[in-house]
């Protein structure tokens, strides 16, 4: 009977939630910042000097804090998605 | 009795006798003993019976029947049938349920249910089981209508003899009833009122299938609570969280409301006034309940009361009015408990919700009750594990950041009492934890998007004709802007190398040693070197582009003047080195540089200038 018996196990959230506020702040600040060099970037360089890839990594790399950021802020606030 | 009743009865002893060859087991079955408690001290009547079936035959029976009246089964919500082991009063209790119905009343007077016994009974032998039955609806308030200050009075018809299709030896029957007021019961044989409860019986050797219809009229101020429907709500959150939304439709199900209501009879007679009304109802939440809410459509509704300890949640709540018979009242009540109270993963890598099925409230009647469990996005092959019958539908369901939408397992149950509300329920699904990154990447690509088009709006342009005179001057403008910002870009590595020779002079100053005085000026004067080339090109652009004509002379000064500054350098250079080879006295030294000094700060500070000067 023993060997048969199932073993379960509770499921909790993969991030404690008591992180989700510090996780929120401070991934929405970085992607801020790097928002705000992009904006920066695409406001002082030229046309002519503009470099595509470094738009794109900048955008790309704000665009991933700034989406992690906003999840757990919305988690934070009690929205679960 | 009647023609019609001996008609049925004959009917009735033909239906026996037509079970007697269909099993022939069945009628060598004799209840030795039964005893029924009825309890009708709420809006839910529960009949428990305790019987001693004895098998007076010497074939083996595996299952026994048990009937109750058409009307009753209609009005049926919960069914149990335990076996009794033992006699001891310490029952080990083995659960043997339930019962499919059988279509033996052709007539609609009867339906039998059966139990299958886990072990055949043998002939001779004898066991207890107990059977449970809940009925709803079956109280029937009279008078119908009942003013504000009158007691609510109720009819309940029943059999003073137990419905079996064995014939009983030995039976009796008790009904308790809420107050000891009672109007008036119908007396059979043996009957007996004792405070609150009418006793019937005891009556020996009843024919199989006998009746005795008695009607009991007494008073029952209870809380009449029916909830017509529930859509009872459950979303998961893989993120760490269950929402659990209940839309409820009550009303009260006793007698109607007649007359006018005086809230001043209510509020200071509450003695007298609206017995059989109710102003609040208490609901039960999980432990680790929390965000509760309690609204309807005009919006939050404040008479609610919370209390919480480590065991349950209460909250009890008021609806917006005290509630009469007939009356109505909509509202949503809404918690979240932490994901990891109800949500398990079994060995075999699915997982599962466990949480109760039905209603919050204690001592309500559901006449239809929704259970909607939203899954979360991308969970496949859900299913479910009720212990009782219910219908089973799915849908889909979209909220936020959802991109497919969420599959719903929908579970109806008509007619659903306190003995569900407890029962718990599983739903296993099959999830992969990476499907919970869809809602973050949702979002980042919402982000992404919109770098995306705030890069396409600076690098494309919009003009209307590209050969117009103001787009053409912008062109031209933007080319200089570009022609500047390279030139400063020139001159900010120019400078650096200064700068750097600079500070290697100061060194030589202080500690007298030329050599690495020497190797800054070959890494300056190759920078140099490097970046007239560019700065050649860069002049004779300025030369070529068409609206330079107001920069051109800033342009040629800067140049001019920066050629000076790092003449000036080297010559300083030149004279440091030379003075400090020579060994010449600090204040010689300070003599030779001073002017050189003086004229290469001046002009580094013209330069700088020129340089800011451009922006403009």
């Amino acid at each position: 009977m023993q060997a048969q018996e199932v073993v379960v196990t509770a499921i909790g959230s993969p991030i404690p939630h008591t992180l989700y506020p510090f996780l929120a702040v401070l991934l929405l600040i970085v992607g801020l910042v790097l928002t705000a060099a992009f904006f920066i970037y695409e406001a002082t360089t030229s046309k002519f000097s503009r470099s595509l890839s470094r738009e794109f990594a900048t955008g790309g790399v704000a665009s991933l804090f700034l989406g992690f950021g906003t999840l757990f802020l919305l988690l934070w606030t009690g929205v679960y998605v | 009795m009647n023609e019609n009743t001996k008609f049925q009865f004959a009917f009735l002893l033909f239906l026996a006798a037509s079970w007697y060859l269909i099993s022939p087991a069945a009628a060598n079955l004799v209840l030795n003993r039964v005893d029924r408690r009825v309890d009708l001290t709420s809006q839910i009547v529960r009949i428990a019976s305790s019987l001693k079936v004895e098998n007076a035959g010497t074939d083996d029976v595996s299952e026994i029947l048990f009937s109750l009246s058409t009307e009753q089964a209609e009005k049926v919500a919960f069914l149990q049938a335990v076996l009794v082991e033992g006699k001891s009063k310490s029952k080990s209790k083995s659960s043997a349920v339930i019962l499919t119905v059988t279509s033996g009343s052709s007539d609609g007077r009867v339906m039998l249910f059966s139990v299958a016994l886990p072990k055949p009974l043998k002939g001779g032998d004898s066991l207890s089981l107990e059977t449970y039955v809940v009925l709803t609806h079956v109280l029937k308030p009279f008078p119908e209508e009942i003013g504000q200050s009158d007691a609510q009075l109720v009819l309940f018809h029943e059999s003073a003899y137990f419905l079996s299709p064995y014939p009983v030896k030995v039976q009796s029957t008790t009904f308790k009833l809420p107050s000891s007021r009672v109007e008036s019961y119908s007396k059979v044989g043996v009957t007996k009122l004792v405070d609150s409860e009418v006793r019937y019986g005891p009556y020996e050797n009843v024919e199989a299938l006998a009746t005795a219809p008695i009607t009991l009229h007494f008073e029952n101020n209870q809380p009449f609570a029916v909830v017509e429907e529930l859509v009872r709500e459950i979303e998961i959150s893989h993120w760490g969280n269950i929402y659990v939304t209940e839309n409820y439709k009550l009303s009260h199900g006793g007698a109607r409301h007649k007359g006018s209501f005086s809230r001043f009879d209510y509020q200071s007679r509450p003695a007298q006034s609206g017995a059989a009304s109710f102003r609040h109802l208490l609901a039960r939440l999980p432990p680790h309940a929390h965000s509760v809410y309690y609204r309807d459509e005009i919006g939050n509704i404040s008479t609610s009361h919370l209390r919480s300890d480590f065991k349950k949640t209460e909250l009890e709540l008021e609806p917006r009015y005290p509630l009469f018979g007939g009356w109505k009242v909509t509202f949503t009540l809404g918690y979240s408990v932490p994901l990891e109270d109800f949500m398990y993963k079994s060995s075999d890598g699915r997982r599962f919700l466990n949480i109760t099925f039905g209603s919050s409230f204690g001592h309500v009647v559901v006449d239809n009750l929704i259970v909607k469990v939203v899954l979360p996005e991308g969970s496949t092959q859900p299913t479910i594990s009720v212990p009782f019958a219910v219908e089973q539908d799915k849908e889909i369901k979209h909220t936020y950041l959802d991109t497919v939408g969420r599959p719903v397992v929908v579970l109806t149950k008509k007619n659903a009492v306190p003995e569900h509300h407890n029962i718990f329920f599983q739903v296993y699904y099959r999830f992969n934890s990476i499907a919970m990154l869809a809602e973050p990447l949702l979002l980042v690509t919402g982000f992404f998007a919109f770098f995306v088009l705030c890069i396409a709006y600076v690098h494309f342009d919009f003009p209307i004709s590209k050969s117009s005179a103001s787009f053409q001057a912008q062109v031209q403008r933007e080319e200089l802007v570009d022609l500047v910002q390279r030139l400063q870009k020139v001159m900010g590595i120019r400078g650096e190398a200064a700068d750097r020779l600079e500070a290697s002079l100061r060194d030589v100053a202080r500690s007298g040693d030329t050599a690495q005085c020497k190797v800054a000026r070959k890494t300056a004067d190759a920078t140099w070197k490097e970046t007239s080339k560019d700065l050649k090109a860069l002049s004779e652009s300025f030369h070529l582009s068409a609206r330079s004509s107001f920069v051109l002379p800033k342009v040629e000064v800067l140049l001019q003047k920066e050629k000076e500054m790092v003449e000036k350098l080297q010559q300083k250079q030149v004279a440091t080195v030379e003075a400090y080879e020579r060994k010449l006295s600090s204040k010689d030294i300070d003599a030779r540089i001073a002017p050189l000094q003086s004229k290469y700060s001046t002009l580094k500070q013209e330069v700088r200038d020129l340089i800011y000067a451009l922006d403009d």
